[in-house]
């Protein structure tokens, strides 16, 4: 029935995640913010600004968020605005809305929110979740005999754009005097990125869309930050970190790309004592020659608009470990968790270590869980098990929740039926 | 962030509201690392901090004329340049959308009884461990020096001198 439509939004700072109640996928995944490329007098929004051609080389940025939270309601509803009628293609006016709203959202602006969706859109109704308890609920979902599931009980930990939280979640409910928050998500880290990649080799700060790029293809959490220092420190091909970037030129190409993608995955096969294994088609006799071709591919090419990277594709993902390392007064993830744990009453302890549950978008760097593992067993008491899933999809899981939710009897009947 | 600060913030222009903040804790504080610290936990939340010296009034100019399209045009803002320098400051002040921390600050959190879980008493707060890592803030290795001037890190002379070339005691990135 077309009168029970309810469009699900998960409104993130960094990313839009919009589609309808009781499907698998949103229907658009797009950035949350409006940006001016350098040669243009028009604004792009949202979906715009992802298509391949358009070159967005040091575009102005405008966003509705500010430190996790939504500050410019105007900016907000022209891009919802856009992606409910150009994406979505639904009527505000006979549709239900599921929104996620961040933790300890401020009543001022819960006030301007609940405005605009109904003054501006005029909504029938809107149902208001936070993520912890959607991620929650999603992979209760999909692992019913898991303790999750049965013990109705997980610790959420989201690193999002703004902001990381480790949040309680018991009984479908997020427990909020439970959570914990680090002030640093993808944004900061992109931030950061720019300004290594600004001070050692080319100017890359107005270049946030490029970067974004950088960071999701090249960096990685290190499970061993000393060791992967002395591999970054070598010279030619014995530096396993080491590779290049290609900035668009603006001309042949519009976005920026890995200039040897074989080379940059190398660090994959690292082993434990961090050397590359032999074979991989490089029998013995080849030795020099694959030495010589690999570190001429490794000069950088001033003609060419290129950097190369080494130790900042770890030292960049390090920050959400140890934030005081890098000047932040602030605890690290597994201290966060730790902290989180702890304020829920001591019965809950075992079962939260055991139902850790990774989402959000920064948790997609390769050795993000075994890393958080590593430095959470030892500060653990050993007789709790500590086990940590990563969502299958990391981006979309929080909306997937929301689907589900949007789609289930109960919320239908106290929802959108009782609302008549 | 105290009354003083968010209430005098309110009444400046587009510019000086922007790089405001960091300043005035700057100012406030004696010290120059915790200068150094703050200035570099504002620049990791700038989006556009090139831009926003080359073209001061972009990031929070909303006044934006929408077209059938529901794409932005920006007005030219050669019309506002008649205008006085007062009238330009209050149509700013009332148009530019107000930062999280302003809401935060009008919020009062600091008013709630102690058991009411909120924004601040959410924040993780500081590592239970002194211990450290010292990076070389200009090529990343671990450093064994301190700059005596700003407290940032390197860890050989080459370095120490682009530190003190390029960053050290500058704090707009
Ligand atoms: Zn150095
Ligand atoms: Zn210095």
């Amino acid at each position: 029935m077309a009168s029970n439509v309810v469009v699900v939004l998960d409104n993130g700072g960094g990313l839009i995640k919009a589609g309808i109640g009781g499907e698998r996928d949103p229907t658009a995944v797009v950035p949350n913010c409006t940006a001016r490329p350098l040669s243009s007098k028009k604004f792009l929004l949202a979906d715009q600004l992802l298509s391949p051609t358009e070159d967005l080389t040091s575009a102005v940025l405008r966003r509705p968020f500010d430190r996790g939270y939504l500050i410019n309601h105007d900016l907000q509803s022209t891009i919802w605005s856009h992606i409910f009628s150009s994406l979505l293609h639904i009527t505000p006016s006979s549709s239900s809305l599921l929104l996620t709203e961040p933790l300890f959202n401020l009543p001022s602006i819960q006030r301007a929110t609940d405005e605009i969706v109904f003054e501006e859109f005029n909504f029938k109704s809107l149902f208001v979740s936070d993520s912890p308890s959607l991620v929650h609920l999603y992979e209760a979902s999909r692992r019913p005999y898991d303790v999750v599931s049965k013990a109705q009980c997980s610790l959420v930990v989201d690193v999002g754009f703004s902001f990381t939280h480790a949040a309680p979640v018991f009984q479908n409910f997020t427990v909020n005097y439970g959570v914990k928050r680090m002030d640093l998500g993808g944004k900061a880290l992109t931030n950061y990125l720019k300004e290594l990649v600004s001070y050692r080799s080319i100017n890359v700060m107005d270049e946030t869309f490029l970067m974004d790029d950088v960071k999701e293809k090249l960096c990685f959490v290190s499970t061993d930050v000393a060791r992967d220092l002395q591999i970054a420190r070598r010279r030619g091909s014995d530096n396993y970190f080491r590779c290049t970037y290609v900035l668009p030129d603006g001309i042949t190409h519009t976005k920026g790309f890995i200039k040897d993608p074989v080379e940059a995955q190398r660090f994959l096969k690292l082993s434990e004592d961090g050397e590359l294994p032999h074979s991989e088609g490089t029998e013995e006799a080849d030795q020099t020659e694959v030495k010589s071709k690999p570190s001429e591919r490794n000069k950088v090419d001033l003609t060419k608009n290129e950097f190369s990277l080494s130790n900042e594709r770890f030292l960049v993902p390090e920050m959400i470990f140890r934030p005081a390392d890098l000047g932040m007064n602030q605890a690290g993830l597994a201290e966060c968790i730790v902290r989180a744990v702890n304020s829920c009453h001591p019965h809950l302890h075992p079962v939260l270590y055991e139902s850790i549950i990774l989402t959000g978008g920064s948790t997609l760097f390769p050795g993000f869980a075994k890393r958080l593992e590593n430095e959470l067993r030892p500060l653990v008491p050993d007789v709790y098990q500590v086990k940590i899933t990563t969502q299958e999809d990391p981006i979309l899981g929080v909306w997937r929740g929301g689907s589900l939710l949007a789609s289930s009897d109960s919320f239908i009947s106290s929802y959108l039926e009782g609302k008549d | 962030m105290d009354d003083d600060v968010s209430n005098s913030l309110r009444r400046m222009s587009t510019r000086a509201r922007k790089v405001a903040p960091k300043m005035v804790a700057a100012l406030a504080s004696t010290d120059n690392r915790t200068q150094a610290i703050l200035a570099r936990l504002e620049a990791l939340e700038n989006d556009n901090p090139g831009a926003e010296v080359v073209e001061p009034n972009d990031d929070d100019d909303a006044s934006l004329d929408e077209d059938d399209d529901q794409v932005y045009h920006k007005k030219q803002s050669k019309g506002t340049k008649r205008k006085t320098r007062q009238a330009k400051a209050l149509e700013t002040a009332k148009k530019a959308p107000r930062t999280f921390l302003e809401l935060l600050h009008d919020a009062n959190l600091e008013s709630l009884p102690p058991h009411v879980p909120s924004y601040l008493r959410a924040a993780v707060g500081p590592p239970s461990s002194t211990c450290r890592r010292h990076f070389c803030t200009v090529c990343g290795f671990s450093a064994k020096y301190t700059c005596v001037r700003c407290g940032m890190r390197f860890c050989a002379a080459r370095c120490q001198n682009i530190h003190n070339d390029t960053r050290c005691l500058k704090f707009v990135a």
